[in-house]
């Protein structure tokens, strides 16, 4: 008796929800548009000043930390009355204090030596690294679930942006 | 819920020969037709209902119409700009109510431009006004040019008049920027205007909560959309005389709380209708079900 009335309620909560359903919530459509567009109205920063600064992060990121560079995220997010620039970036590992150095011995050359000599030494180095990057994706295959497990992402309060409008 | 707008001191008893300090509150909103004038009229009346004694200006020039929903438009002599001009003396421009003998127009003029009237002659006029009146109310136009400028020269406080929509909340962050940037401008305090409980329910609309935490600005109203308001406009009175209105009580509340009484916000979520009490009903039942 009681499978019946359950039931009978089903079915009639069914129908109200049903005429409730919407495709897509307009609601939050509209949320997520403006917060956007507010972002730029306040900062007046443009999307292409952002790709730019995206891009300059990621080099100078990848001294440091290897990353999954397609993943990185750079977003407003606003702070109650304040702006925070926040980045995201998914770590692979953290890159070893040699190499580190040996990245600033590179740049430290790159500044000394003239052009030239700089595209020949660029293409040297780029077939070491292929073969260096093979090396590294078989061994990232073999220990998947590791590498998923050091794949945090470092959360930097880049910088507070106060309102444009300030 | 802090209090909104800080309450005045020793006002609210007028003594005789003693000068009052009025409070200048502009109504402004960035984008037009969102309901500045219908707030500045409704909340002006009720006000003045309450016992304070309150000047509204309309500094729309060219663009006049807190006139007509006040039902004051035959009734114009001078303007604002005939006391600028000097052409009367600012109390010979005040047009009182025709129920409230405590509610005052200063009317806009017609047939000029904004640029009849400069920032400096404004504030001179609200600080004159300051003298007799518990509150000064200017309606500001649309946009943020020259006579926004001007309608907030003189005023400390703000009330930032929105709705639940994306360009009617993107126009109030930038007034709410620039009256950051005003030093004069001491608080300004979000009203949501034209609120639909319906659409905002069926995730149709941004809600009460969503504009508030987007803006991050304290509220000091919420006003239902409501038919009421037409009909008031065509008749000329403001729909706060009308008790059964829920915007009406809505307007009341928050002249309520400018005056410095703590009250709470009507609850606009409840669904009155036949369809939302059966829906209630049987998800109390589902709810106790399970």
């Amino acid at each position: 008796m009681k499978d019946i009335f359950t039931d009978f309620y089903n079915t009639i909560l069914g129908f109200f929800r049903q005429t409730e359903k919407k495709e897509e919530n307009a609601k939050d459509v509209a949320c997520n548009r403006l917060r956007v567009v507010l972002m730029q109205d306040r900062t007046n920063l443009t999307p292409e000043l952002l790709q730019r600064m995206r891009q300059e992060l990621i080099e100078l990121l990848s001294k440091y930390v290897e990353m999954d560079k397609e993943a990185l995220e750079l977003n407003f997010e606003q702070e109650g009355n304040q702006m925070a620039l926040m980045l995201s970036i998914p770590v692979l590992r953290a890159k070893e204090e040699s190499e580190i150095e040996e990245a600033e011995e590179k740049e430290f050359l790159e500044d000394e030596t003239d052009e030239k000599t700089l595209s020949e030494e660029k293409s040297d180095e780029e077939i070491e690294d292929e073969t260096a990057d093979c090396d590294e994706a078989s061994e990232e295959e073999n220990s998947e679930e590791n590498s998923s497990e050091e794949d945090e992402s470092v959360e930097v309060d880049a910088e507070d942006k106060e309102k444009a409008e300030k | 819920m802090p209090l909104c707008i800080e309450p005045v001191q020793s006002q609210s008893k007028e003594i005789k020969g003693e000068t009052m300090s009025g409070r200048v509150i502009v109504i402004t909103s960035g984008k037009g037709g969102v309901g500045k004038t219908t707030t500045n009229a409704n909340i002006g009346t009720a006000l003045a209902r309450a016992g304070k004694k309150v000047v509204m200006i309309d500094t729309d020039l060219g663009l006049r119409n807190l006139d007509l929903l006040l039902g004051l438009e035959n009734r114009i002599v001078y303007t604002i700009v005939d006391v600028v001009e000097e052409r009367c003396k600012l109390k010979q421009a005040l047009v009182k109510d025709k129920k409230n003998p405590n509610l005052c127009l200063l009317a806009a003029a017609q047939t000029r431009d904004k640029t009849a009237v400069t920032e400096e002659q404004l504030k001179n006029i609200c600080e004159e006004l300051k003298k007799d009146f518990d509150f000064i109310l200017v309606d500001c136009p649309a946009g943020i040019e020259q006579g926004f400028q001007n309608a907030v020269a003189g005023a400390s406080e703000a009330i930032v008049v929105t709705t639940p929509e994306m360009s009617a909340v993107r126009d109030a962050d930038r007034i709410i920027g620039l009256l950051e940037a005003r030093e004069e401008i001491k608080s300004y305090k979000l009203l949501l205007n034209r609120v639909r409980p319906n659409l905002i329910k069926s995730n149709d609309m941004m809600s009460v909560d969503d504009v508030v935490e987007i803006l991050s600005a304290d509220l000091i109203g919420i006003i239902p959309e409501d038919t009421g308001i037409i009909t008031s406009t065509n008749k000329g009175e403001p729909i706060v005389n009308d008790e059964k209105s829920l915007a009406g009580q809505a307007y009341n509340n928050v002249a309520r709380r400018i005056i410095g009484e703590d009250v709470p916000f009507l609850n606009l979520e409840e669904d009155n209708s036949v369809l939302g009490k059966v829906k209630k009903f049987f998800s109390g039942l589902m709810g106790k079900e399970k």
